[in-house]
């Protein structure tokens, strides 16, 4: 079946990332500087403030920061309410959000804060791999 | 009018240009975007000055400050982002120059990016066009839109860090709707003003819909219009008029985000630093405070600012509503209108904010049209916070009454 949700505008600095995640590789971006990986993808290192950047190829593996059940949601999300968006703490440092599966939406309570994730990615369109999580054995 | 001498108390101590400006497919065979020439310009003229970019206090620019700082990872005192056309740079410095006199920030950053040729045609606003932003591209493909599809995240992470519960959110929507039935003007006041409105208990928040688990509508603030102004004018001024005057005694604003994907703490805002700066400012600190306006989008929204404000132990704002003590007759009435949860919310709520202080200072809350019996405080000092975006932005004010 054709990818039917919001498929993300491409930026003029990210092209790696997506490169990569047509490979199932999360593309993280580092600092030769200080060495700090960094998510979202910026034009200089927002901690050291360095310029020389680049990519790296992540672990793919982090754990649950935080989490909501979206009971409202819009485009072709609407019709798969309810589901679980969720913030990521990378192993590699800093937090990435997403859609979080392998949890029951409708038990809330369930979902454990701190469990282990692990991404993957779905085929959007011929240039579009969309990272999801999903929870994952300790 | 009182003339401050603003003359000589700030210069321009370097000044500097994106890495390739004109025309750049030309020049290097690719495109630049307004986001590429403000950050190298930034860094251009902090290696010209030797002032590192961490110490840049004031953000000034036509529009893209928020997008600015949160780049750079700044955490400012002080954001402007007027955008007026062409001359929006002389203001800029203008702005900078009373901040600095005034004493609030030492060192100012102008900064302006726009791709005019690379990307033009389709813009906005001097943003150029054809571009995104890194962070919304990150975020847009899991369907949130909307305030409560991002600040459930908030309330869980609160859930998880301090062992609260929707219940004890629930407590702050029933008490301000207790604030909300004395006041005729409340969308919620009573079945006169909706078939929603009059009391709601702890359990009908709790089984009300739900928007974005832990969420449900008593948890999200109303959507309605509203229109507002206040007059602000020195003391001279102010002494001379019929109505009481209500003085600004701190002021402060600060930020931690743009996009929540840069939110440190899920359960702290900027509102701690902000309401430092006002604090100090006055003279005054959060036991001084005998009410509070606090912005209220949604629960979780007043709890954590309470908390940040002071007027509450980190983990405990909640407890002012769900002790009584934020309530009608309570020691420390907090949304004496009834709040964004069951007065009214525009969208953004901060002149709602103002004006109901106002009228809780100068002791014009309750007349049958601003208020019925129970409405006005005796209160002296009043911290008022607005927060904006998503737990992003805040501005803290301190107010007190003529007759502390």
């Amino acid at each position: 079946m054709a990818y039917d949700k919001p498929i993300p505008p491409k930026g003029q600095h990210t092209q790696p990332f997506w490169d990569g995640a047509k490979e199932s590789k999360l593309m993280l971006p580092r600092c030769r500087d200080c060495n700090r990986v960094h998510w979202y993808p910026r034009l200089i290192c927002p901690s050291c403030h360095s310029m020389d950047l680049e990519w790296i190829e992540g672990s793919g593996k982090g754990r649950l920061h935080t989490f909501a059940v979206q009971h409202r949601a819009f485009g072709g999300w609407g019709e798969e309410v309810p589901y679980v968006t969720a913030f990521i703490d990378l192993d590699e440092g800093d937090r990435m959000m997403t859609v979080l599966r392998g949890v029951d939406a409708t038990k809330p309570e369930d979902i454990r804060i701190g469990c282990r994730v692990a991404v993957e990615f779905e085929q959007a369109n011929d240039d579009t791999f969309i990272p999801f999580w999903r929870v994952v054995e300790e | 009018m009182a003339s401050p001498n603003l003359s000589n108390a700030a210069a321009i101590v370097g000044a500097a240009e994106s890495d390739v400006i004109g025309y750049p497919m030309e020049l290097i065979g690719e495109r630049v975007t307004s986001l590429q020439h403000h950050i190298q310009a930034i860094k251009n003229v902090s290696t010209l000055t030797g002032i590192p970019i961490s110490d840049i206090q004031g953000v000034f620019s036509a529009g893209w400050s928020g997008e600015l700082c949160e780049h750079l990872g700044l955490k400012p005192r002080y954001l402007d982002t007027t955008s007026v056309g062409g001359c929006s740079f002389q203001i800029h410095v203008h702005h900078a120059l009373a901040a600095i006199h005034a004493g609030i920030i030492d060192i100012a950053l102008v900064s302006h990016g726009e791709a005019g040729w690379s990307y033009r045609g389709g813009g906005y606003g001097g943003r150029g066009g054809g571009q995104v932003s890194p962070g919304a591209e990150m975020t847009a493909a899991y369907g949130t839109f909307g305030a409560p599809s991002q600040y459930a995240h908030a309330m869980v992470r609160h859930f998880h860090r301090f062992g609260t519960t929707q219940e004890d959110f629930a407590h702050i929507a029933v008490v301000t709707r207790e604030w909300a039935q004395l006041n005729p003007r409340a969308v919620m006041c009573g079945k006169t003003q909706s078939p929603f409105g009059g009391p709601i208990t702890v359990e009908d928040v709790l089984e009300a819909r739900l928007i974005a688990w832990p969420l449900t509508l008593y948890h999200c603030c109303l959507v309605t219009d509203h229109g507002g102004a206040v007059i602000v004018a020195r003391p001279e001024i102010a002494r001379s008029l019929r109505t009481n005057p209500v003085w600004v005694s701190g002021a402060g604003e600060s930020m931690g985000h743009q996009n929540m994907l840069e939110m440190e703490d899920f359960t702290a805002t900027s509102a701690s630093r902000s309401a430092a700066t006002a604090y100090k400012m006055a003279g005054l600190g959060p036991a001084d405070m005998e009410m509070a306006m606090i912005y209220d989008s949604f629960t979780i929204t007043a709890g954590i600012t309470a908390e940040m404000l002071g007027l509450a132990p980190r983990g405990e704002g909640y407890t002012l509503w769900k002790s009584g003590a934020a309530a009608p007759g309570g020691r420390l009435p907090i949304n004496t209108n009834g709040g964004g949860l069951s007065f009214n919310h525009s969208g953004m709520y901060g002149m709602q904010l103002l004006v109901e202080a106002y009228r809780q200072l100068s002791r014009s809350a309750e007349d049958g049209v601003n208020g019925t019996e129970g409405k006005q405080t005796d209160a002296t000092a009043c911290v008022v916070n607005g927060t904006g975006g998503t737990l992003s932005t805040t501005g803290t004010l301190v107010l007190t009454s003529d007759d502390r």
